[in-house]
């Protein structure tokens, strides 16, 4: 093993590259907007990059809280990784300016006359869908996520320095409170951000099912992480095969519960049948996209439910690797599939949505590369950690 | 985990015959106590009102329970849905925290799967009953007859059949396979012939071999991990029941994850309603300690908030839906006629529960035992609220109508109360309440030092 | 076929720890057909009794996806062959409202193959086994731990066998009779 192996320094390597990526894919992006003079497309491909992408950082948040929480030996091998993911929120709150300038474009309700159409019928609507509350909501979810990344953070950093157990104590009870407002911050950041786009739609379940989203495609990603750096000390002393048989089963669990929150969403409203509601999915299940919506039914639920029960696969981390990079990929197309159909009845696929995925990918990449740096890939003094080691081996 | 953890899950000073003997003792050589006679007697007697109530009920037909157009559903399907529920912590602590590797489950699975299996006999007897003719329940199933007929497979009730009739299956294997070990040792140790022979039978000449216990345990692994997507699908399928039709309040896509955060919600209060007083009056602190109140009420107040999410989320969709019926919903359950219902059920399962947020409230048994008799009580009003108020205010008011309980359908409640308990009292008469040969491994893990 | 009059020689051990490090012992000494007996799983003590894999899950796989075909099939064969009827105008194929009746008999189907098979495979119920005539052997599922030595194993020799077992540490080493 030699010293460019370390994960500092491959991390560091990764920097570059990904700034590059993110650069000019961003570059490109923006001069197809200019030229093409198709303002519209660029904000829609934007809106989807932006929310795949901020699957990660808040992925990664909801699952350190978790892991705070109830403390398992699997969190260990993450826990840097997701507190790197973590601190990636401001990046985040500048990503967002782009949709800010947007929503003309992207959200119906903007339209001069929609709110007194809607005030008619649905004042509540009218009042929340208006631009100073949504402004508003956003500027608080980004605080919420920033303040919850920095804390969690800077007291574990202090824990590695001082040892003080009471820091452990900390982080534990702020994931309570913490994980309550990263449930609603992200419910309602989906409402507003993506659901609103289909202002005349509603669904109860959708915060949920991003809820999943974001901890399936942060796992999967972390997963991935995590197999990279596990031969190196400390990772090595937690990162054992029964840990990334845990991080594979958690990663089942959340595919099943995918597919059980998807599916249910959609018998609920295809059984009722009401004008209002069966739309979403007369464009997404059952008109031009639905090939889609089997490709996901594919590769979001049966293969990855074949696989991920089988206990060899989830105990050899280069396997596990892979399957968790394919799911990664499988999660973009959720996301696409969940937005897009919204602004074009039949599947369409422009050069700017992939631009804008390696655009915001390659800078939230680079802002993950640097956080990760710097710091042992352990928390050197969480009270549980001995545990955890004895009981991984 | 913090100071409050360290709590052990079996006190020290335990060996494997003292665990055995201890627990073994309640069933074989124990006397029985005026205490459980006093129980079971109360118990017996409401179980004789449920017989009574029953045959009153066959006599004369369901309209003795003062259920008619437009509240059709009354007592018997908040019955269902709260018994169902109570019976899903069972399965949670017997299988997913199997899966999950949380030793503390050990102690108390045992009678937690009673509970649950005596919960989904009491949850079945309603539909039954509620169907008018129950000695047709048969053409519910698909089974070949002369009209060449079909149960209706588009239906949630017919759904609900098979989810409700396998949820029943799995759960009495889950629990029986579970006490196969201990019924070999209470064969092993019992002195009358009578015993031996009970449970010599039941235990069918287990005789703790290496190989059968290496598939014993893969297959308790296999059970559990069909058991937990098993007990969501269930209340899932439940809350379907509802959500399949398109009446405000019913219809709306946050049912099912919200139905089944509140049968595990209503679940582990009722374990912990049950717990208390089981531990006190046998002398079984050793082995339920603090440390299991404590979680079981972080876990009551971690799906009670979920519980909150969902009426939150309701509430919000009515509004920003904008939809007549559902706003007027939501507006009725505030300030209708029944608003006294829904104002306590969220002073039950909402505003009461965060107490729980206090360490100290946790180690206060009388406070646990009166918050979980809160939840319990709170769960039945949510469905009292689902049921009723969605249904009593029909789209066209000249249909609008009231539905108020009968004595007939609140001793068919009462009495299914006496049905649960009497199989409670017996249970931890004749079988042993806690796991002895899980609670000897935990035994071994605590000497073996980690081993 | 004549049976041995002996079913097999049994020693009594005190900790799982004891009885496992036997298990150990006597496979090194070349004894291949013996059972380990025990009040609570103890890891590894199948191992070392020679037995080493399981064909349960995939038996109960099998199970599962018997039962989601039986599920699917039968709620397909129902609503759109033999009975088919106009349900608020859904399709008589309503794939969707099939889900949860053909995810039911899934778990059904594999939880009865489970529980049977597990029993089945260990020849449970067993009305009558030699293992219990040892006096002793009630504390099998109390508190001591016994290891056996089969007659039939190739290599047992009442005598040598004996002394073996006796070598090993064990509180009492007894005759099984068959």
């Amino acid at each position: 093993m030699s010293l460019s192996d370390l994960p500092d320094v491959q991390l560091e390597q990764a920097q570059k590259p990904a700034l590059i990526v993110g650069v000019g894919a961003a570059v490109l992006l923006v001069a197809m907007a200019f030229v093409g003079a198709d303002r519209d497309q660029f904000f829609r491909s934007y809106l989807y990059g932006y929310v795949f992408w901020l699957a990660f950082p808040l992925g990664s948040l909801a699952l350190l809280m978790l892991h705070h929480l109830t403390g398992g030996g699997w969190g260990f091998v993450i826990r840097r990784l997701c507190e790197a993911g973590a601190r990636t929120f401001a990046l985040m709150a500048v990503l967002f300016l782009p949709l800010a300038v947007g929503i003309s474009r992207l959200y119906p309700w903007t339209r001069a006359g929609w709110a007194e159409e809607a005030a008619k019928h649905a004042p509540f609507k009218a009042t929340y869908l208006s631009q100073p509350f949504f402004f508003t909501r956003a500027v608080i979810y980004f605080v919420v996520w920033i303040g919850l990344g920095y804390l969690l953070s800077k007291w574990s950093m202090e824990e590695d320095q001082t040892g003080d157990p009471g820091m452990h104590n900390r982080m534990e009870a702020l994931s309570a409170p913490g994980l309550i407002l990263y449930g609603l911050t992200a419910t309602f950041a989906v409402i507003d951000w993506v659901m609103s786009v289909d202002p005349d739609w509603m669904s109860t379940m959708y915060g949920l099912i991003f809820v999943v989203v974001h901890v399936f495609t942060a796992m999967a990603f972390l997963i991935f992480m995590a197999s990279r750096f596990a031969d190196h000390e400390p990772l090595a002393k937690v990162a054992t095969p029964s840990r990334f048989h845990d991080l594979g089963t958690l990663l089942f669990a959340f595919t099943m519960l995918w597919a059980y929150l998807a599916f249910s969403q959609f018998l609920i409203i295809w059984a009722g049948n009401l004008k209002a509601e069966i739309t979403w999915y007369v464009h997404r299940g059952l008109g031009e996209w639905s090939w889609v919506a089997g490709l996901l039914l594919l590769f979001h639920f049966f293969v990855p439910f074949f696989i991920l029960l089988n206990r060899p696969i989830k105990r050899r981390k280069q396997l596990m690797a892979k399957v968790a990079l394919v799911l990664i990929v499988v999660s973009a197309l959720d996301v696409f599939w969940i937005i897009t159909p919204s602004f074009f009845p039949a599947p369409t696929i422009h050069l700017s949505d992939v631009l804008a995925v390696a655009a915001i990918g390659g800078l939230w990449l680079w802002a993950f590369a640097k956080q990760a740096q710097g710091r042992p890939l352990v928390p050197l003094h969480d009270p549980r950690m001995e545990e955890a080691v004895e009981h991984g081996a | 985990m913090s100071a409050e953890h360290s709590a052990p899950i079996i006190e020290p000073g335990q060996t494997f015959a003292t665990v055995t003997d201890r627990i073994s003792a309640i069933v074989l050589t124990q006397k029985t106590g005026r205490g459980w006679w006093l129980g079971f007697g109360i118990a017996f007697s409401l179980l004789m009102l449920f017989n009574l109530a029953i045959t009153w009920l066959f006599a004369w037909g369901v309209g003795i329970w003062g259920i008619n157009v437009p509240v059709g559903w009354g007592f018997a399907i908040i019955n269902f849905v709260w018994w169902v529920g109570i019976g899903h912590a069972g399965t949670l602590i017997s299988a997913i925290l199997l899966l999950l590797r949380q030793k503390w489950r050990t102690s108390i699975n045992r009678f937690a799967e009673a509970m649950t299996i005596f919960a989904v006999a009491c949850a079945g007897t309603f539909p039954l009953l509620h169907m008018g003719r129950p000695w047709l329940f048969y053409w519910l199933t698909p089974y070949p007859n002369t009209m060449f007929t079909w149960p209706q497979f588009r239906s949630p009730l017919v759904w609900d059949v098979f989810a409700v009739s396998t949820y029943a299956t799995v759960s009495l294997l889950f629990w029986f396979v579970g006490m196969i070990p201990d019924l070999a040792t209470l064969r092993d140790r019992a002195r009358n012939l009578i015993g031996q022979k009970f449970y010599g039978f039941l235990a069918m000449g287990w005789r703790g071999s290496a190989v059968h216990w290496h598939r014993y345990e893969t297959a308790s692994l296999l059970l559990a991990g069909l058991a937990t997507p098993l007990v969501l699908s269930v209340h899932t399928v439940v809350s379907f029941d509802f959500a399949i039709g398109i009446i405000p309040g019913w219809h709306t896509t946050i049912f099912p994850p919200y139905f089944v955060a509140g049968a595990i919600y209503s679940g582990f209060a009722m374990v912990m309603t049950l717990a208390i007083p089981l531990r006190k009056y046998y002398r079984l602190e050793d082995f339920v300690t603090m440390r299991h109140l404590d979680n079981m009420a972080k876990v009551m107040l971690a799906t009670g908030l979920i519980v909150a999410y969902g009426y939150m989320m309701e509430t919000f969709s009515a509004f920003y839906s904008g939809d007549l019926y559902e706003r007027f919903m939501v507006l009725n359950r505030w300030t209708g006629p029944y608003w006294p219902f829904y104002w306590s059920l969220i002073a039950c399962n909402i505003a009461i529960p965060q107490v729980l947020w206090s360490r100290k409230a946790r180690s206060n048994v009388t406070l646990l035992f009166v918050i979980s008799l809160v939840v319990n009580t709170g769960m039945w009003l949510e469905r009292f609220i689902i049921v009723v108020t969605s249904l009593h205010r029909d789209f066209l008011p000249s249909s609008w109508g009231m539905y108020w309980p009968t004595r007939w359908h609140i001793y068919t409640y009462v009495g299914t109360l006496g049905l649960f308990f009497t199989l409670f009292f017996l249970f931890i008469r004749f079988l042993p309440v806690i796991a002895i040969s899980e609670m000897r491994g935990l035994v071994k893990e605590e000497a073996g030092g980690g081993k | 076929m004549s049976r041995p009059k002996l079913y097999g020689l049994m020693a009594e051990f005190d900790s799982p720890d004891a009885l496992l490090a036997a298990a150990h012992k006597a496979t090194a000494a070349g004894y291949r057909r013996m059972d380990a007996y025990s009040p609570m799983p103890i890891e590894e003590l199948a191992e070392a009794v020679g037995f080493h894999h399981t064909s349960l899950p995939l038996v109960v796989l099998c199970g599962g996806i018997l039962g989601g075909i039986t599920g699917f099939g039968m709620q397909y064969y129902g609503s759109v062959f033999t009975f088919s009827q106009n349900v608020a105008g859904k399709p008589l194929n309503s794939w969707p409202a099939f889900i949860p009746i053909t995810f039911e008999l899934t778990v059904l189907f594999a939880a009865l193959t489970c529980v049977f098979g597990m029993l089945a495979m260990n020849g449970l119920p067993t009305p009558y086994h030699p293992v219990f005539n040892v006096p002793n052997f009630a504390l099998a599922s109390r508190d001591k731990f016994f290891l056996c030595i089969k007659a039939r194993d190739p290599k047992f020799d009442a005598r040598a066998t004996r002394e073996f077992l006796q070598g090993l540490g064990p509180i009492e080493v007894s005759n099984v009779e068959a």
